[in-house]
């Protein structure tokens, strides 16, 4: 049976390695990282989308709660997304410093809002969905990108 | 649940951890004087009451200002839970620390005793209010790990040395030093390092190394049992320095091996990290991760020499590893708050973290502490250059303020001249 924490835990770990090799290339060379920036940041926006149009929406029916958890979680999500067109632009520019700026930044912040769902919201989600976890989770791995 | 912890509105305001953390590089620049201006034939001996100013503006006024500002901002983050009245607390502690520290070095420096006695009741409160408030705030804690069972147990130390601590200074502010003076400060110092700061580094670390850097995790053995063998190591120890001195080495050498197993493991996790970019807080983990290695031999050493070489193990262990770790945390820490903060209020063109602090400022401030470090381990043989070395110290310090407050200017400078201010991130996606 298919938990829902462990599938969203499994894929912050998966982002947070693909997030290591985008540093990796851009320390080597600004110019040639947009492929490893695009693979994180693709996979990141997957694994917000996942959130916010699967998960997010069936604990929000489940619980009647739209204001609470999910709605910070929200928040984090577009703060990380502003941060990462920020880094987008800095490879445009080819601004190495603003770069490593930025995702320095953003680590930290996702690292914090990860930390936060995998110890409450997934737990949490968890126990209130578990009947529906296999569901839900093979939702989430058919979901289109928009 | 509480999701508190889960809120940008419920963070605790950003001056509750930022009094503690700006304030903490002073303390050390101060010891730095005390360290210049004192005998170092005094220094020498850890009972001299110089050489206990000296150890605990460092201890008291660095480390655990920068532990307690620390633990003040990452408890809803890493615990998801929240301190009652953060605010009030963490101000009404951070005064009565400030001055319970100031009072006991300086009353222990002019020999001041009534100053010794106020400073004894004003660290005892400062440190069991914000000590219980925090242990208090665990009670809502759902998702327990070794991390948190790591922290609940490191306070729970800081709570017993707190406790042996009032006394001890309290007896030098009545002039009655009984005859379990040194038995109590034996036990007091070595849970103080081992016990609470030990403790701390060890649970923190499980969650910050593979946290910031993308490094392996710790084995979930030594995750599960490291605490609880630091435990009943410092236990045993207690039980053994009680009733059968002499086989405390047996207890030591268990505490000792734990801690240099940690130290050896948190060099090759962070020499494994996936995240190659270096920065001066990798290299502050690997210097704590070698003195504490070489510090952890030193001390069960230090036994078949009749602790003669006790400050020189405090060196090691005090200066080399607490110290590396608590500079490296401020240098991480400090920034992200200041744009954390900003962001959540609103501020967009707003500097990244890597320039809120300069770069080249932050690898002299830790090639000149380094350097110092070194100097006062010599020192403890060759005393001629201690001077020299405390003033490279203090120079290092005057740095590492220098750094923590460009950070914090920066906060205050955007908050004052309000540069642009967007919304659009605000508004969420409708589906």
């Amino acid at each position: 049976m298919s938990t829902i924490k462990g599938f969203l835990t499994e894929d912050h770990g998966r982002c947070d390695e693909l997030f290591a090799k985008m540093e990796d290339e851009a320390a080597k060379s600004i110019e040639n990282a947009k492929e490893a920036y695009e693979e994180f940041a693709k996979a990141t926006e997957r694994h917000f989308q996942m959130e916010e149009r699967v998960m997010f929406l069936e604990f929000e029916q489940k619980t009647g709660m739209t204001q609470g958890p999910t709605a910070i979680m929200r928040h984090e999500h577009a703060q990380m997304r502003n941060l990462l067109a920020e880094m987008g632009k800095a490879m445009e520019s080819k601004d190495k410093d603003k770069f490593f700026g930025n995702s320095e930044t953003l680590m930290i912040l996702m690292q914090q809002h990860n930390m936060k769902e995998e110890q409450m919201l997934y737990t949490m989600a968890q126990q209130h969905l578990s009947a529906d976890a296999d569901r839900i989770v093979d939702m989430m791995q058919s979901m289109i990108v928009e | 649940m509480d999701f508190d912890g889960l809120s940008v509105d419920q963070a605790p305001p950003i001056t509750a951890p930022l009094r503690f953390f700006a304030t903490a590089p002073i303390f050390a620049i101060l010891a730095g004087f005390f360290i210049f201006f004192s005998d170092a034939a005094a220094l020498s001996s850890r009972f001299a009451p110089q050489a206990i100013a000296v150890t605990h503006a460092i201890t008291i006024g660095f480390f655990c200002f920068v532990m307690f500002g620390a633990l003040v901002q990452m408890l809803p983050v890493l615990a998801g839970v929240k301190i009652s009245n953060v605010d009030k607390v963490s101000k009404l502690s951070y005064i009565l620390l400030l001055a319970g520290t100031l009072g006991m070095v300086f009353g222990l420096w002019f020999e001041l005793q009534k100053l010794l006695l106020i400073a004894s009741l004003l660290l005892g409160g400062g440190f069991l209010l914000l000590i219980t408030a925090m242990l208090f705030a665990f009670r809502t804690v759902v998702h327990i790990n070794a991390s948190i069972r790591a922290m609940i147990t490191s306070l729970i130390f800081a709570l017993l040395i707190t406790l042996l601590g009032v006394h001890l200074l309290a007896s030098y502010g009545i002039g009655k030093i009984g005859a379990s003076h040194l038995l109590f400060a034996n036990i007091h110092s070595v849970w103080a390092i081992f016990g609470f700061a030990g403790i701390l580094i060890v649970g923190v670390a499980f969650h910050i190394l593979p946290m910031f850097y993308v490094a392996p995790k710790f084995e979930p053995f030594f995750q599960r049992f490291a605490v609880l063998i630091a435990v009943a190591g410092l236990v045993l120890w207690l039980i053994l320095n009680l009733f059968a001195d002499s086989y405390a080495i047996a207890a030591k050498s268990i505490i000792a091996s734990l801690f240099m197993v940690f130290a050896i493991m948190a060099w090759l996790k962070v020499s494994a990290r996936r995240r190659k970019v270096s920065d001066i807080t990798i290299w502050y983990w690997k210097s704590a991760a070698v003195f504490m290695t070489v510090g952890t031999v030193a001390w069960v050493v230090n036994d078949f020499f009749d602790e003669k070489y006790t400050v020189f193990v405090s060196i090691l262990v005090g200066g080399g590893f607490i110290f590396s770790v608590m500079s490296g945390m401020l240098y991480k820490i400090v920034p992200f708050l200041v744009w954390f903060h900003l962001n959540a209020k609103g501020y967009m063109s707003i500097p990244t973290m890597n320039d809120m602090i300069n770069k080249k400022a932050t690898k002299w401030q830790f090639a000149l502490f380094i350097f110092s470090l070194i100097g006062f381990a010599l020192s403890f043989f060759v005393s001629q250059f201690l001077g020299f070395f405390a003033l490279t110290f203090i120079v290092s310090m005057v740095l590492l303020e220098f750094n923590i407050i460009s950070a914090v200017l920066i906060y205050y400078k955007t908050i004052k001249t309000k540069p642009d201010f967007d919304m659009s991130m605000f508004t969420m996606k409708a589906e």
